[in-house]
């Protein structure tokens, strides 16, 4: 595996930025989040409309959309193993600062003001690097937004499920 | 599009056994209500409540001893089974169905909650293969595993748990499978399973909500319970408390409805200690335990039957998430060679849409599009019979700075010859079946729409970790059964080789993987074990009253 000198060293200033300020990442209290921070919201609220394209926000306002997701993906994050919690604290800061995203092939400009050209070409980026570290920071996007995504209610008109059968439950006295 | 509704709209009218029996005394408690510093005794602790611990707990019960069950993950019944991914995956699997290898290229889906994975399994219930056993006896020293010695312990367990060949016609989605086959001239047969009255529904992945599924929620656990039984849930095993060459107890962390520590402990003390809390949790125990292990090979040889999909497009209505959800399979290139090539077992998953859009890894409008086509889509996966070939040594459990596992599995060029053998091969039945376009989920593969396109494309498929879906449901291994002390770390009758009171009845002492979805294997191994540990605790009981 090939590793491009200054993406290789912007992953490894990423992790050790993480390490000294793992306690400074402060979950946003304003939408009740255990692990997510106010920049990591904009970051998955930025990347939503192009990972899970027109399914997003499929009935939802774009507001409540975000809203839902954002919380989907930090209950989610927030019963994950330490391990993988790292690498996505990781992940997550290293998208938070413009000089690093840069390194790493992900739009300089903040995640808001990030246009879906941006946010494409940082995926394919990603998806297609020769770096391993990449590819994984790419699957697992994926596979967490699509999962938290694609579960709700308001996308199965979408997808074309008809929906889960109605439980009523017996109440035991 | 979707006005459609589900065949079975309602599922009303079904009790709740395990309510019910709480409500008539039963003890089961929550970990977090009980007193920081409770001490709980018994005659045996069993640590794990899925196809091994319950199957245990039973067997042990019934036979007149006390038992202590524990369980990390919190209890759900089926009153709380609505069908909903969201919730499933939430309160049923372990790290809410995220799980992942140490390399992120490898989905686990496995259990978390009372019953374990058999609360959320597909229901695929075979019987150890005969290779798979005699592999055991001749390259472990596995004594009294051979396919002639389990056969008993099989048909005990199919009994128990119903486990027969499902009468009714598969769904779409498995058809599939079968009618491939049968244009293609391979063998197909169709899957054994431990339901009773099962309304054909679709969704055992999360949480049977008619009761048909005889997962150990609704049979053993309720058989221990009636019988003298506790079970404490939301309780994490966090260390065994070592003594000599003995386990003295169990250190118990409380879990909180956020599944994190409450920052009460509890301690377990009994004569015997059962671990049956499966090949990533059940090392991980040890290792925090720093219980003795000279030879290293604690959370060593980690199998996971890693799985390979396709995708296919019809031009009818397949339902991928509605009837039963694995109901045909194939085990025409499972024993081509035991120890050559590795061998793979074809089946179907069901394909909620949470859990499709996972395994069709991609973003954007491409991977939109195929979730558009949901209802026209079928899957087909192999699964990859690991561990017979030097080339696939397995994984292992490492420990992460707070004691929680990682699991250190790569896909090599050993496994991956094996998927795009599958892949090829999954292509041809579908094409067969009448498939309109085919994909296999590598990030690379587009939608063949012929046969010829897709032999010609997926040879040049590039192996690398991360661009193509690879997915497990059977953690299997990490606390190797046998007799060889250089490999082997638990003994023939479960004991661990190292200490006089600990004992392991689940599939993390699997040798190798089985070549077969991994629950009756469990259910078997587990009965004759902890009837094995009947007659040691009853000879000790008279030993001490003769004394």
């Amino acid at each position: 595996m090939k590793l491009s000198a200054s993406s290789a060293a912007a992953i490894s200033v990423g992790a050790s930025t993480t390490l000294m300020t793992g306690c400074a990442r402060q979950p946003d209290n304003s939408l009740g989040l255990t692990f997510l921070t106010k920049d990591d919201a904009d970051f998955i609220e930025a990347i939503a409309p192009v990972v899970l394209n027109k399914s997003y926000p499929a009935s939802l306002s774009p507001e409540a959309a975000g809203e839902r997701l954002v919380k989907a993906v930090d209950a989610l994050i927030n019963t994950l193993g330490e391990h993988s919690k790292t690498q996505l604290s990781q992940l997550f800061t290293l998208m938070s600062s413009a000089p690093l995203r840069l390194a790493v092939g992900a739009p300089f400009t903040s995640w808001p003001d990030a246009s879906a050209e941006d946010v494409e070409s940082f995926l394919v980026s990603w998806r297609n690097s020769m770096m391993g570290i990449k590819n994984m920071g790419y699957a697992s996007l994926c596979k967490i937004l699509s999962i938290c995504w694609y579960s709700q209610p308001e996308t199965f008109a979408l997808s074309g499920y008809p929906g889960l059968p109605k439980k009523i439950p017996t109440p035991v006295s | 599009m979707s006005n459609r509704t589900p065949p079975i709209p309602v599922v009303a009218g079904i009790n709740d056994p395990m309510l019910e029996g709480i409500a008539d005394g039963w003890k089961v408690h929550d970990a977090a209500d009980l007193a920081d510093g409770t001490l709980l005794d018994a005659d045996v602790i069993i640590i794990g409540t899925g196809a091994g611990g319950g199957t245990s707990a039973e067997v042990l019960a019934e036979a007149g001893f006390r038992v202590l069950m524990l369980e990390e993950g919190p209890l759900r019944t089926t009153n709380d089974f609505k069908m909903d991914e969201r919730e499933a995956y939430r309160d049923m699997y372990q790290e809410s169905a995220g799980r992942m290898t140490k390399n992120g290229a490898m989905s686990v889906l496995q259990g978390r909650c009372v019953g374990g994975s058999t609360a959320i399994n597909w229901t695929s219930s075979f019987r150890t293969p005969a290779e798979t056993l005699t592999f055991w006896g001749e390259n472990y020293g596995v004594k009294g595993f051979a396919p002639e010695d389990m056969t008993p312990w099989f048909e005990r367990m199919e009994e128990r748990l119903n486990i027969h060949h499902w009468p009714v016609p598969p769904n779409a989605n498995n058809a599939v499978l079968r009618d491939g086959a049968e244009k293609v001239g391979i063998e197909w047969k169709s899957i054994p399973r431990n339901v009773s009255s099962c309304w054909n529904l679709g969704y055992c992945g999360t949480g049977c909500p008619t009761n048909a599924k005889q997962s150990m929620l609704v049979t053993t656990i309720p058989g221990a319970l009636k019988h003298q039984s506790e079970l404490v849930y939301s309780a994490r095993a966090e260390k065994l408390l070592l003594e000599g060459n003995k386990v003295a107890g169990v250190e118990i962390t409380a879990l909180g409805a956020d599944k994190n520590p409450t920052g009460s402990k509890l301690v377990a003390r009994a004569p015997h200690v059962v671990m049956a809390c499966g090949g990533i949790n059940g090392p991980a125990l040890l290792l925090r335990s720093k219980v003795p292990d000279p030879k290293k090979r604690v959370g060593k040889r980690t199998f996971l039957h890693p799985v390979a999909f396709n995708f296919a497009k019809f031009d009818k209505t397949i339902d991928p998430y509605y009837g039963a959800p694995q109901t045909i399979y194939s085990d025409e290139y499972q024993w081509k060679s035991v120890d050559g090539p590795v061998g793979y077992k074809l089946e179907v998953p069901p394909l909620q849409p949470g859990l499709a859009a996972v395994l069709m890894l991609g973003h954007g409008s491409e991977h939109f599009e195929a979730l558009q086509d949901l209802p026209n889509t079928h899957s087909m996966m192999a699964l990859m019979r690991d561990g017979f070939n030097p080339e696939s040594s397995g994984g292992d459990i490492e420990l992460s700075s707070d004691g929680s596992p990682i699991i250190n599995y790569e896909m090599n060029e050993y496994l991956w010859e094996g998927f795009q053998r599958a892949f090829l091969k999954m292509a041809e039945l579908e094409f067969a079946a009448g498939a309109k376009a085919v994909r296999v989920s590598h990030l690379d593969s587009r939608w063949y729409t012929s046969l010829e396109e897709a032999q010609q494309h997926i040879p040049t498929l590039e192996f690398r970790a991360n661009a193509f879906t690879a997915g497990s449901a059977h953690v299997m291994g990490g606390l190797c059964m046998g007799e060889d002390l250089e490999t082997c770390v638990v003994n023939s009758d479960g004991k661990y080789h190292y200490l006089d009171n600990l004992w392991v009845f689940d599939g993390s002492t699997f040798p190798t993987s089985i070549g077969a979805n991994p629950q009756l294997s469990v259910y078997g191994l587990a009965c004759k074990q902890a009837n094995g540990l009947v007659e040691t605790m009853r000879a000790e009981k008279a030993a001490a009253q003769s004394a």
